[in-house]
This record gives structure tokens, C-alpha cells and sequence, in this order.
């Protein structure tokens, strides 16, 4: 191993931790206002959902408030808590269950048992 | 015939034909330049982020280590670039940086230098780094949780999940052609299979990996996946499939072969690629992960001593 190589390797070191740092700093995650898809997470299995599909003219073009109850759609999670007993407001598992398996079997399409849904 | 010379050596001094470490490294990050590319051209900046980082970690925790045991500083032989480089190339575009951070103290201290630095360790670091990674955090390397804001022109199901998931009739979609062309989710460098195999054929022709080891690698992928799709085609993907999608073509070329962990005789490449291969398809068949790559690579790791025991006959026996 030469010097000239230790300095070539410094230089690549360095120059890759800076472009590294800033490439995070300016380049953040992005998130659609609108999603593309979801993955819902649950001790059954994650649920990989194509929100896309569902709601995009070209897809099924179910409109937000179908699901969302209000035009202004909230996420599911920001009114349906992981534990609840009142009854007006399902808990999140219940919403989700009743919401899809409902939809699905009114529609005589999409998933409706266990084992389609939690599968990641 | 009694009379012919085999092998013959001269005299010291020897002449040295300049080859050394940091060029066989520097190689290595060539070859995998075109797969490296096409993930950036793909994914964008966030791409660029994770693989720089990557390899700047990389180069950063293998000094600190230098430190720590005194030694002289050996990031000079590039050894470190490349496990950095070949870590992102299995990474999500979205990884945190703190991600990167722990998968290259993994891969560079835990994998690497605890053993004593290049050429002692038993195991491929980066094989070792994305196992930890794997099991710890599976939700980062979760492809289909990764890219779900993401849009392109191609199913966005990472295919070896589809598999797993759905079954077969669910992967019929994924054509040869469209997979060779990275035209499938993955490691920002592993889905580009045709960018693979070139880098992986200009390593072998640069005498820098063995070719034993890589295409019997992907012999034993291609059989065993033909064996299980000719026992029952509705439940088992074809062969093809199975040599386009997850690490297959990434671990035939840039993980199996890392020197020092592959075995050197020419029976036990064989043997060892082979393995990994079979072991490979075994666990995305009927085992529990997803992919099988990393965890049938570090099995063959772990056997690749035992298997250089099979050595060949000394040439030229003293009568």
C-alpha cells in the first residue's frame, strides 16, 4: 500500500461522508399528499394496501369520504386509537376489518378472509 | 513422458507485477458502477445519500478501529470503500442514516476488523451486516415498506415478497426481460441484472473473483429452483425467476466470491457455490425469510474451511 493510495482513499473518505451528510440534509423523504400505498402494521401480519388502486379515477375510484366519513380525509389513526371501548368509535383493528371486509363483500370483490389480507 | 517438467521455480529475487489490494478494489467498485448507476438513476438523490454515507462510514469506523488497536491505517487498500459500496448496494433507497451508520459499524468492525483486519475473517462483512440489519429492523428492509412512495412504470411488489405472499400465479406478471432490466423494487444495486453480470463477467476476466464460485452459485440456484418447480409448478417459481429477483445475481458476483471467505481449490468453489446456491433456494422456498442469499452465504462461510480440506494432489512427487 503506497501513501499515494492512503491519500486517494482519505480523499474518497472524505468526500463521500460530506456528499453522504449533505445528501440527507437536503434530500428528505418525501411523502405525496395523497398516498400511494400503505402498509399497516398488526400482530396478525402487515397489510400491504394500494391506496392508489382504491381511490384514483382510474382504479376503483372510491371517493374519500366512502372511507374517510369527511370530505376533509383524516387519517385513520388520528380518531380510531389502537384500544377503544366506546362504541361510536371502533377500535382501529375493528374500523379496519369492518371498512374492508364490508366494502369487499358488497362488492363481491377484494379479499375477505384472514390470511389474504396479513400476508408481508 | 517420465521426463516432463510440470512446474518449475527459479531463484529469489522475484519480480512483482504491480498488482496489489488497492487495485483489485478499486476494480470491484468499477464493476459494480453499472447496477451502482442504474440504482441512482432510479431512486435519485435519496440513492446518492445512502451510498456515499455508506462508504464514507465505512472508510470512517475502519480508521477509528485503526486507532483503537494501534495499527497503521489501512483504509489505503480500499478493502472498506468496497464493503461500504456493496452494503448500499443492498440497502433501501429510503434507509435512515443511523441505519447506514450501525450496518457499516456491523459490517466494518463486527464483520471485518475484530478478526484482525482484510483476509481474517471467516465470514463476508457486508453478509454479516445485513443479516443483523435484517433481523433487528426487517420493517427498513421490508422493500414493499420501503418504496411505498414510490411510483414508476412497473409493479412495485418486491418480487421475492410477492412470492412469499401471494404465490405463484401472483409473480406471472414479472417477465425475464423486464427483470434483467431492473425493471423490479430492491437494493438501490441489486436489481439491475444485466448490470450485475457484466460487472461480474469483467471481474472474472480481471482474475479478480473465481468464476467456479459464482456460476456454480447460480447453477445451484437454477437447479434446485427447477427441481421444486418440476415437483409442483402451482406452489414453486420457475428457475429464471429465481436468478433475476432478490440477491441472487449481486451475491453470485460481489458476495460469494469475497476472498476471505470462499474457499481456494478448485473442488471445494464448486462445492461451496453450489451449497449456497442450494441453500439459497431451500430457504425462499420452505424457509420463513423472504430472500435466502444472505443466510445461505454465511452457512457457506462458515463451512468454506472445512471444505478447502478437499485439497488437490501435490504436483511433481519426490520419488
Amino acid at each position: 500500500m503506497t501513501k499515494k493510495d492512503l491519500q486517494l482513499a482519505y480523499a474518497l473518505a472524505i468526500v463521500c461522508f460530506v456528499v453522504g451528510i449533505i445528501s440527507y440534509a437536503a434530500f428528505p423523504a418525501k411523502t405525496p399528499d395523497t398516498p400511494l400505498r400503505l402498509m399497516f402494521h398488526s400482530s396478525a401480519g402487515k397489510i400491504w394496501f394500494d391506496h392508489d388502486t382504491h381511490a384514483d379515477q382510474a382504479g376503483y375510484g372510491i371517493s374519500c369520504e366512502d372511507c374517510h366519513h369527511y370530505t376533509d380525509p383524516y387519517k385513520c389513526g388520528e380518531c380510531h386509537a389502537l384500544e377503544s371501548d366506546d362504541e361510536s368509535v371502533p377500535k382501529r383493528s375493528d374500523a379496519f376489518h369492518k371498512q374492508c371486509i364490508d366494502c369487499h363483500k358488497e362488492g363481491g370483490a377484494g379479499p375477505v378472509e384472514c390470511s389474504a389480507c396479513h400476508v408481508m | 513422458m517420465t521426463n516432463q517438467k510440470k512446474f518449475i521455480v527459479s531463484h529469489a529475487p522475484f519480480w512483482h507485477d504491480g498488482s496489489c489490494i488497492s487495485a483489485r478494489s478499486y476494480h470491484t467498485m468499477l464493476a459494480a458502477l453499472p447496477a451502482l448507476l442504474f440504482g441512482i438513476f432510479q431512486y435519485g438523490m435519496p440513492a446518492v445519500g445512502v451510498v456515499t454515507f455508506s462508504i464514507g462510514c465505512a472508510m470512517l469506523w475502519e480508521v477509528i478501529l485503526n486507532f483503537a488497536m494501534k495499527r497503521s491505517v489501512s483504509i489505503g487498500d480500499g478493502n472498506a470503500a468496497v464493503i461500504g459500496l456493496l452494503l448500499a448496494m443492498l440497502l433501501p433507497a429510503t434507509a435512515p442514516w443511523w441505519f447506514v451508520v450501525v450496518g457499516t459499524f456491523l459490517a466494518i468492525v463486527v464483520g471485518k476488523m475484530i478478526y484482525g483486519g482484510i483476509g481474517g475473517n471467516s465470514f463476508n462483512p457486508v453478509v454479516v451486516a445485513v443479516a443483523i440489519l435484517g433481523i433487528s429492523w426487517s420493517n427498513i428492509l421490508d422493500f414493499n415498506e420501503a418504496y411505498i412512495n414510490y411510483d414508476f412504470s412497473f409493479a412495485m411488489l418486491y418480487p421475492l415478497a410477492t412470492l412469499k405472499a401471494y404465490g405463484v400465479s401472483a409473480v406471472s406478471g414479472f417477465n425475464a426481460g423486464d427483470l434483467l432490466m431492473g425493471k423490479q423494487i430492491g437494493g438501490i444495486g441489486a436489481t439491475f441484472g444485466l448490470g450485475l453480470i457484466i460487472g461480474g463477467i469483467y471481474l472474472i476476466i480481471r482474475g479478480i473473483i473465481r468464476w467456479e464460485i459464482a456460476v456454480s452459485f447460480l447453477v445451484g440456484v437454477f437447479v434446485t429452483a427447477m427441481l421444486f418447480n418440476m415437483a409442483d409448478s402451482s406452489k414453486y417459481a420457475g428457475a429464471g425467476f429465481h436468478l433475476l429477483t432478490g440477491y441472487t445475481l449481486i451475491g453470485a458476483f460481489f458476495l460469494a466470491s469475497e476472498d476471505s471467505s470462499s474457499p481456494v481449490n478448485f473442488v471445494p468453489m464448486i462445492l461451496y457455490g453450489l451449497f449456497a446456491g442450494l441453500m439459497t433456494v431451500l430457504i425462499r422456498n420452505i424457509g420463513a425469510y423472504i430472500d435466502g442469499v444472505i443466510y445461505a452465504l454465511l452457512v457457506a462461510n462458515l463451512l468454506s474451511p472445512v471444505l478447502d480440506k478437499i485439497r488437490p494432489k501435490v504436483i511433481g512427487k519426490v520419488a
